[in-house]
């Protein structure tokens, strides 16, 4: 905690040290938003920056390599945007790389949606506060790579990501997947649920509650899926999941409670349905709730986030080494400690140079073989029938 | 009083006519009345009707920026319309409870008898908690009458557990939304009522009481009617204030189907993504307000009537 | 009439007992909270949470900004609000109607509406204003607290004689500033302060504009604990709680003092 904020203070120091231009930081964070059009010389401020050094390659090898670091320490500064600190243990990664490469970062909003990243490239094309990488949703990152948003790069260890997970344009790449969890106050739950049926039961009443609204976070979405699956629903009907969470709502055991990192210190949101690595956190991170979690059986449902290069990224050097750090084999791991499964894990696992220790506070990876996959289709499908019954059926 | 207003009205007469106010308002000087209320008209149109178009414009349009009724139209269909109704109840509910019993409470804090220091206490707590909301608001009435609340194990121990033995309790629930928006309502009608209690003068009462008047028979010919009007306007703020909430609402119950909450849906969220539909939903925000205007200014206009 | 010393109605003591402990209980059950700590199984009541709060430098720091915003919002909203409201009531009464629907547009514009609006519309301004707190969010403020100061300052205004207060002081040869500052201002002292304190508040609590516009305020500092952080949350919620309520206290105690020497017209209480 102490690391976060620590950075937290680090960021605000800076942007005061910095006596950084209240304009531009405005119309980022606007533009962070909403897709605000700039004013102002963009295509020079590029041009400019583009100047000093030559375009990095698209695909990287060990040759190039040098020059990719070279380049980017004279670039000597990174943006991000929406990673929030205890979200993938990205707080290490955004600890471990400024002190590896010398390179500073500033990580813009980090409560923000996939959607205001992507409206952050589009609207701050020229300014040097625009984001240089992004993390977002997989339907935003082929919106985004349809739209022209992102550069194509292909890291180095390109080969050993499945090709499930990556854009074969190479525009964007998957970084991390989790999936569906349970997790739950040892204390107050002390028969903890295993199945997602399980959590029908009596004993569970007005203690479920599930991390964001389905409207509105992405998340509760991959809930949604994951309880239709264990329903007899399937990835291109999840009618049975909303019937479900009406059933859950009637019966009084989901509480349709913001999960915040006060209702689980506190043990007012007993059980919390949520990716799996954001479930493994809250373990450290709340020692008094005596958290534990688990990935039911009944309907393992996988959701993966993408990674992508803007393609008006203002430092491009120090983007893809960013890219680079974070799959290599060190930044696999950072975030495979978070309980995320990283891209490259089956090579990471071939190749046995994960530690013991975190292999060991791993879940067990039988209970990941199952893990089921939507298609954007799906999704889309499956975003649109919550829309549209889900306040009616279990809202109020 | 009558007195008073006779002794003026004669020195009125007898002033120099620089010094005449009601002949100086004749018909040269209306434009400069119109004149002085500039600099609060330019404020507002450039900071606040800007932006409001941008809101009304966006509300016509689709995603090509192309002119279209279909916002709008879906706003008719579940689960927009149930989201006004939800809204509309809401806010009525809190407003008029708010209103009612704001009133009582700044009545009981105000009136004689009552040490000056409750009212210190009182009015500037009030300011305090009419803006305090969203998440820690939501926290506090979780804390409170959550599942595990302070008051809800209170009353488990008592061998009554609100939250499923009828009659059962909900914190996150639309009764518990209204419960928790009391928090910020209450306070907002005492501030704001407060001073009209203040103009309710003692001499009234007493010159009622000489002519034989009861307690309600005060209320009722001279208290009520002459607080009418500020509290007219005091039930309006609160259903507009109620109205625009959203944070508090979120935490406390996010299936909850209001309008701001779906407004923050498409606007900002990671799963629908449409901000014409949230700029529709606001405009109809601005019709519902509209509506209530048109009903209030009548109603004011004949309270305001007795008052002079 | 016997003069004897007023005494407390019975039904004032139950109205404001039900208001206490409404008001009271969820403080209460947030302090219950607060003062635990983050270790499984401890046994009640530490300050370790409100320690954190107090020694960490950016609390001071964006309690100060917020502060100082808030003073600088009720300034100007009191300067254009309480001329025009006066006005309105003295020689323009048709114009009330129209001045309370705008008051209410306020509430129609979601901040988040509102906050790309303004910055699309100012893009170009100058440092001074676009680029610090102090221009361009007290400006958005002084809207946002528009419909409160409205109202407020309205019944204000309604419970005193405008007119009669205006030609008395007119007729005793005062311009029109004068009037406006030593004889109907203390007047409407207690309905001035009602909007100034609501102003405070909303400046205090105010998330969606300040976020998007990259400041950093008081506001962004709680809402990035509350989404942190588990117990130093609920001590932050109630020391935020606990300072502006002393704020509060110290602006009514300033108003108070100034208006004790300022009336022209005694009071009629």
């Amino acid at each position: 905690m102490e690391d976060y904020e620590a950075q937290e203070i680090e960021f605000w120091a800076k942007l005061e040290e910095e006596g950084m231009s209240r304009s531009s930081m405005l119309r980022r964070s606007v533009a962070a938003a909403f897709g605000l059009t700039i004013v102002g010389n963009a295509a020079t401020a590029l041009g400019a920056t583009k100047a000093k050094l030559a375009s990095p390659p698209t695909h990287m090898t060990k040759a190039l390599f040098g020059d990719l670091v070279k380049n980017a320490k004279k670039e000597g500064h990174l943006n991000t945007i929406a990673l929030p600190p205890d979200w993938a243990n990205y707080g290490e990664a955004l600890h471990t790389f400024p002190r590896k490469y010398g390179i500073g970062i500033t990580n813009d909003n980090p409560d923000g949606s996939s959607a205001q990243e992507n409206e952050a490239i589009r609207s701050l094309k020229g300014d040097k506060r625009a984001p240089d990488v992004v993390d977002v949703g997989e339907s935003f990152a082929i919106a985004g790579a349809n739209e022209g948003l992102y550069a194509k790069y292909f890291v180095l260890n390109y080969k050993t990501i499945p090709r499930a997970l990556k854009d074969t344009r190479g525009y964007w790449t998957g970084d991390y997947w989790g999936a569906v969890s349970i997790g739950y106050n040892k204390t107050l739950v002390p028969n903890p649920p295993k199945t997602f049926k399980d959590l029908m039961k009596p004993e569970y009443r007005g203690k479920v509650a599930i991390n964001g609204s389905p409207l509105s976070s992405n998340s509760a979405v991959s809930v949604v899926i994951a309880t239709a699956l264990a329903n007899g629903g399937s990835l291109g009907n999840i009618q049975a999941g909303i019937d479900f969470w009406a059933q859950m709502k009637k019966i009084g055991n989901y509480i349709p409670v913001q999960t915040t990192p006060q209702t689980v210190a506190s043990g007012q949101t007993p059980i919390s349905l949520d990716w799996d690595y954001n479930n493994k956190a809250y373990v450290t991170e709340f020692p008094a709730a005596n958290w534990g979690f688990t990935v039911p059986a009944d309907g393992v449902y996988g959701g993966y986030y993408a990674q992508a290069v803007s393609a008006y990224a203002p430092h491009p050097w120090a983007a893809r080494l960013w890219e680079e750090f974070l799959y290599s084999d060190q930044g696999q791991i950072i975030w495979l400690k978070s309980g995320a499964h990283p891209a490259r894990f089956n090579d990471l696992v071939a190749r046995k140079v994960i530690p013991k220790a975190v292999l060991a506070s791993l879940p067990p990876a039988s209970l990941y073989k199952n893990v089921k996959f939507a298609s954007l289709g799906q999704q889309t499908a499956a975003k649109n029938l919550i829309a549209q019954q889900w306040p009616t059926k279990v809202g109020g | 009083m009558a007195d008073e207003g006779r002794r003026v009205g004669i020195a009125t007469q007898a002033a120099p006519r620089a010094l005449r106010p009601d002949l100086a308002s004749g018909r040269r000087r209306l434009p400069l009345a119109w004149l002085a209320t500039l600099p609060f008209f330019a404020y507002t149109i450039a900071f606040l009707f800007v932006p409001a178009a941008s809101v009304m414009i966006g509300a016509f349009q689709d995603k090509a920026n192309h002119g279209t009724f279909s916002n709008i139209r879906l706003l008719f269909h579940h689960p927009y319309i149930d989201a006004y109704w939800g809204s509309i109840r809401i806010s009525l509910i809190t407003a008029v409870a708010g209103a009612v019993l704001g009133m009582f409470i700044a009545y009981a804090a105000i009136r004689g008898g009552t040490p000056r220091w409750i009212r210190s206490v009182l009015t500037t707590f009030s300011g305090v908690a009419a803006n305090f909301g969203g998440i820690p608001l939501a926290f506090a009435w979780i804390a409170t009458l959550g599942p595990l609340g302070v008051v809800t194990t209170w009353f488990r121990n008592a061998g009554w557990d609100i939250t499923y033995q009828t009659p059962h309790f909900q914190i996150s629930s639309e009764r518990g939304i209204e419960l928790a928006y009391m928090y910020f309502q209450l306070p907002l009608m005492i501030l704001v009522i407060a001073p009209a209690i203040d103009g309710l003068k003692r001499e009234w009462r007493e010159a009622a009481a000489n002519l034989g008047a009861k307690q309600w028979q005060f209320w009722r010919y001279v208290g009520i009617p002459v607080l009418m009007p500020s509290f007219l306007g005091a039930f309006i703020l609160l259903f507009g204030n109620a109205f625009a909430a959203y944070a508090t609402a979120y935490s406390l119950d996010n299936g909850i189907n209001i309008v701001p909450i779906l407004i923050g849906d498409y606007y900002t969220g990671n799963v629908l993504d449409n901000p014409h539909i949230a700029q529709a939903l606001a405009f109809g925000m601005f019709v519902v307000l509209a509506v209530m205007m048109v009903i209030y200014i009548p109603l004011q206009r004949r309270a305001a009537r007795w008052a002079k | 009439m016997k003069l004897r010393r007023p005494r407390m109605a019975p039904s004032a003591y139950v109205w404001l007992l039900l208001a206490a402990i409404y008001f009271v209980i969820p403080l209460y059950s947030t302090l219950d909270f607060s003062l635990k700590e983050n270790k499984a199984g401890t046994p009640c009541c530490t300050l370790h949470n409100y320690g954190w709060v107090v020694h960490n430098g950016d609390f001071w720091h964006t309690i100060k900004i917020s502060f100082l915003l808030a003073l600088e919002t009720i300034v100007i909203s009191l300067v254009l609000f309480v001329p025009t409201i006066y006005w309105v009531h003295l020689k323009l009464p048709r114009l009330r109607p129209v001045i309370a629907f705008m008051a209410l547009v306020p509430f129609v514009v979601p901040p988040i509406v509102m906050v790309v609006g303004l910055l699309r519309t100012f893009n170009g301004a100058p440092g001074w204003y676009y680029g610090t707190p102090w221009g361009f969010l007290a400006t958005a403020y002084v809207i946002l607290a528009f419909p409160y100061m409205f109202f407020s300052l309205d019944a204000g205004f309604r419970a005193i004689d405008v007119h009669t207060l205006t030609e008395a002081s007119q007729s005793l040869g005062a311009r029109w500033t004068t009037t406006l500052v030593r004889v109907i201002l203390p007047n409407i002292r207690a309905a001035a302060l009602a909007a100034s304190f609501l102003t405070l508040a909303i400046v205090m609590g105010e998330f969606t504009i300040a976020n998007l516009a990259a400041f950093h305020t008081f506001p962004i500092f709680l809402q990035y604990v509350n989404e942190s952080q588990g117990f130093p949350a609920g001590a932050l919620t109630l020391l935020s709680f606990a300072i502006t309520w002393a704020a509060m206290l110290s602006l009514l105690l300033i108003g108070r003092k100034r208006g004790a020497r300022g009336a022209v017209v005694p009071a009629t209480r």
